[in-house]
């Protein structure tokens, strides 16, 4: 061990990194910027107002009562706006699907004084944000119904959504997310990196000087890229959505492989999703291997462009629920269709068909198509 | 080969001038190459060799001036069908096999034919080790593949930077009967080098110092014109006697 060497090491790391300044901003900017990031999102996601209608589904009269004291104590409740104007379950069912209502009490036709069985309908593509406005309207119905019916045993409280189901696991309503996520983040990293190599190996250089156009080699890239996240996301959703037992054999214990994840929807739509997600990732990662100049450089895009789409995207807060001047950021960040879509798709069974679900494609198609103009754009910069 | 009497030439270059910011990498190069011989660029490192043959491929704009290859303004992407361009770095993937490479090039270029493929790894001797991965190759090998990337197409204009950087004198002598060969057989050579003792293998010479051509000519008429029996001692003359440098070129091309 001789200090003289070690110190020699250590002075070239502290140099090196100076040279870089960008390794230096990022390893010390970047966890700030997204831990503030995280905690601007945590701790001002917008109180949203939660729109709320009660239907009456009871034949007799103690459903009229309660209905009654129900919308009278939920008017009085801070952050939650009561429309009086719904008055059956189908209209609601729509208005929840059309984001006109966030939450529908609805007193089932089978409810009596002595059956108080209340349902709370939610729309179930992310029951987790949904969740929150629960409780305000629980203390509320708990209200109600102590104060219409004195004596009179406590109501069960049955949760239920349009799409999925309410007690779907966090991993049903994260599988969609974390598929297109993971998609975006690798497609992303492999492209830059090769696309590095291409500049830095002096290839690139190379089939410049063949009759080669940008756009030929963008295609390719795309193609070649796209076929492998093909095979990935191929393998991806057969992992989440199916389920394969094992038997026990011999000493190792029966086991399944793969998430068993329902989806609602077709899984081909999914997967297209994910695919015009892949091609915009393709394109950035030629594109943003432009300002690189190493490997680690590449991977340092990684807090600035992956992480706050997994932040922002709606990986676990929904969109309208972000700080107001996050919101505009979400919606330019392909990510955030790409999950839309997805939940879309797989907890509430849209087709191609849905108005919703074509946007969010359109979107990525756009976004995708930017990308790759300005990966295009990117081929020709002089090198030298 | 018999030469047409005024053929027109294969490079060309009027006024040809590109500075980056401050410096002037390439200042004001005219310049008119007639075919089917073999031009040494001759000039230390940073003398703006490589960038001269970026801006004739079109790989690099121009601040001012043009560039010409056989009678078409660069850049044009359909005329490099006809260029072949062996760069400084290897430029080949060694991810890929000898073969790989060479068909992938060769394919960009429209070039399939397999039998004028494999004739080309035979003038370069890879054709025992066409399965072979280029990152197994020794650096002399890697070179020989580049160069056959390059050539694969039958260009008639090739430029090479700096070919012979890494290679051993045998090779050497290898590389420069294929040069040869190619310009009997019509094509036109462009060949960057900073080592003096190739030049006499050229047909003809063009010195280059600090973006400038300081003189160009076949090397015994720089040879006469400097006075002198050495191509070094000549560059030298032409150095300071254009620049008045005090700064030796010879320094900066010593091996």
């Amino acid at each position: 061990m001789n200090a003289l060497r070690v110190a020699a090491v250590f002075r070239r790391i502290v140099t090196q990194f100076r040279r870089d300044p960008r390794s230096l901003a990022l390893l010390f900017a970047a966890p700030i910027a997204i831990i503030a990031l995280l905690g601007w999102v945590l701790s001002s996601q917008q109180t949203m107002t939660a729109r709320i209608a009660v239907v009456d589904e009871s034949p007799g009269p103690a459903g009229q009562i309660v209905v009654g004291r129900l919308q009278s104590v939920l008017e009085g409740q801070a952050g939650i706006a009561l429309d009086r104007s719904v008055v059956d379950d189908s209209t609601a069912r729509q208005m929840l699907e059309d984001k006109k209502l966030d939450l529908v009490v609805i007193l089932p036709p089978d409810f009596s004084l002595d059956n108080h069985k209340i349902e709370l309908l939610t729309l179930g593509l992310n029951p987790t944000a949904e969740a929150s406005v629960l409780p305000a309207v629980q203390r509320a119905l708990f209200m109600a119904v102590a104060e219409s019916a004195a004596g009179a045993a406590l109501p069960t409280i049955e949760r239920a959504t349009v799409y999925g189901s309410p007690d779907a696991t966090t991993l049903d309503t994260l599988a969609p997310v974390v598929v297109g996520f993971f998609v975006y983040f690798f497609v992303f990293v492999l492209t830059g990196i090769s696309f590095l190599r291409e500049r830095l190996g002096g290839t690139l250089e190379r089939l410049l000087a063949t009759p080669v156009s940008r756009a030929e080699i963008v295609l390719g890239y795309s193609l070649g890229f796209g076929f492998f996240a093909t095979l990935q996301v191929t393998l991806v959703l057969a992992f989440v959505l199916a389920r394969l037992q094992i038997p026990a054999l011999g000493p190792i214990p029966a086991f399944a492989i793969g998430l068993g994840v329902r989806t609602a929807g077709n899984p081909l739509i999914a997967y297209l999703l994910v695919l015009v997600l892949g091609l915009g990732a393709v394109s950035l990662g030629i594109f943003l291997s432009t300002f690189a100049r190493s490997e680690l450089q590449i991977l340092e895009f990684i807090p600035i462009v992956i992480v706050p789409q997994g932040v922002l995207g709606g990986f676990f807060w929904p969109t309208d629920q972000l700080p107001a001047l996050l919101q505009p950021v979400a919606r330019i960040l392909p990510v955030t269709y790409a999950i839309d879509g997805l939940r879309q798709v797989m907890i509430a069974g849209a087709d191609l068909t849905s108005r919703q679900v074509l946007l969010d494609l359109g979107v990525l198609a756009a976004i995708a198509a930017v990308f790759v103009l300005l990966a295009a754009s990117t081929i020709r910069r002089e090198v030298a | 080969m018999v030469v047409d009497p005024t053929p027109a030439p294969a490079v060309e270059a009027t006024a040809l001038r590109k500075a980056f910011g401050e410096i002037v990498a390439v200042d004001g190069i005219d310049m008119s190459l007639p075919p089917g011989r073999i031009y040494g660029l001759l000039g230390p490192n940073g003398s703006g060799k490589t960038t001269l043959i970026r801006l004739l491929m079109g790989l690099a704009s121009a601040t001012s001036g043009t560039a010409r290859v056989l009678g078409v303004e660069m850049p044009s992407r359909s005329n490099l069908s006809r260029i072949g361009y062996m760069t400084q770095s290897d430029g080949i993937y060694p991810e890929l096999s000898v073969w790989e490479n060479l068909t992938f090039f060769a394919a960009l270029y429209g070039q399939t034919n397999k039998a004028e493929l494999r004739t080309s790894l035979e003038l370069v001797e890879l054709d025992k080790r066409a399965n072979t991965p280029a990152m197994q190759l020794s650096g002399g090998m890697r070179r020989r593949l580049s160069m056959a990337c390059a050539l694969a197409h039958n260009p008639q204009v090739v430029f090479l930077d700096e070919p012979t950087v890494g290679v051993d004198p045998a090779l050497r002598v290898q590389f420069w009967d294929h040069f040869h060969r190619l310009a009997a057989g019509g094509a036109t050579l462009l060949v960057s080098s900073h080592v003096m003792d190739e030049a006499d293998r050229c047909d003809e010479l063009l010195f280059m110092r600090d973006g400038h051509v300081l003189a160009q000519g076949t090397p015994g008429e720089l040879r006469a014109r400097a006075g002198t029996d050495s191509l070094e001692t000549a560059f030298m003359s032409f150095a300071t006697g254009s620049g008045g440098s005090t700064e030796t070129a010879s320094k900066a091309e010593a091996r």
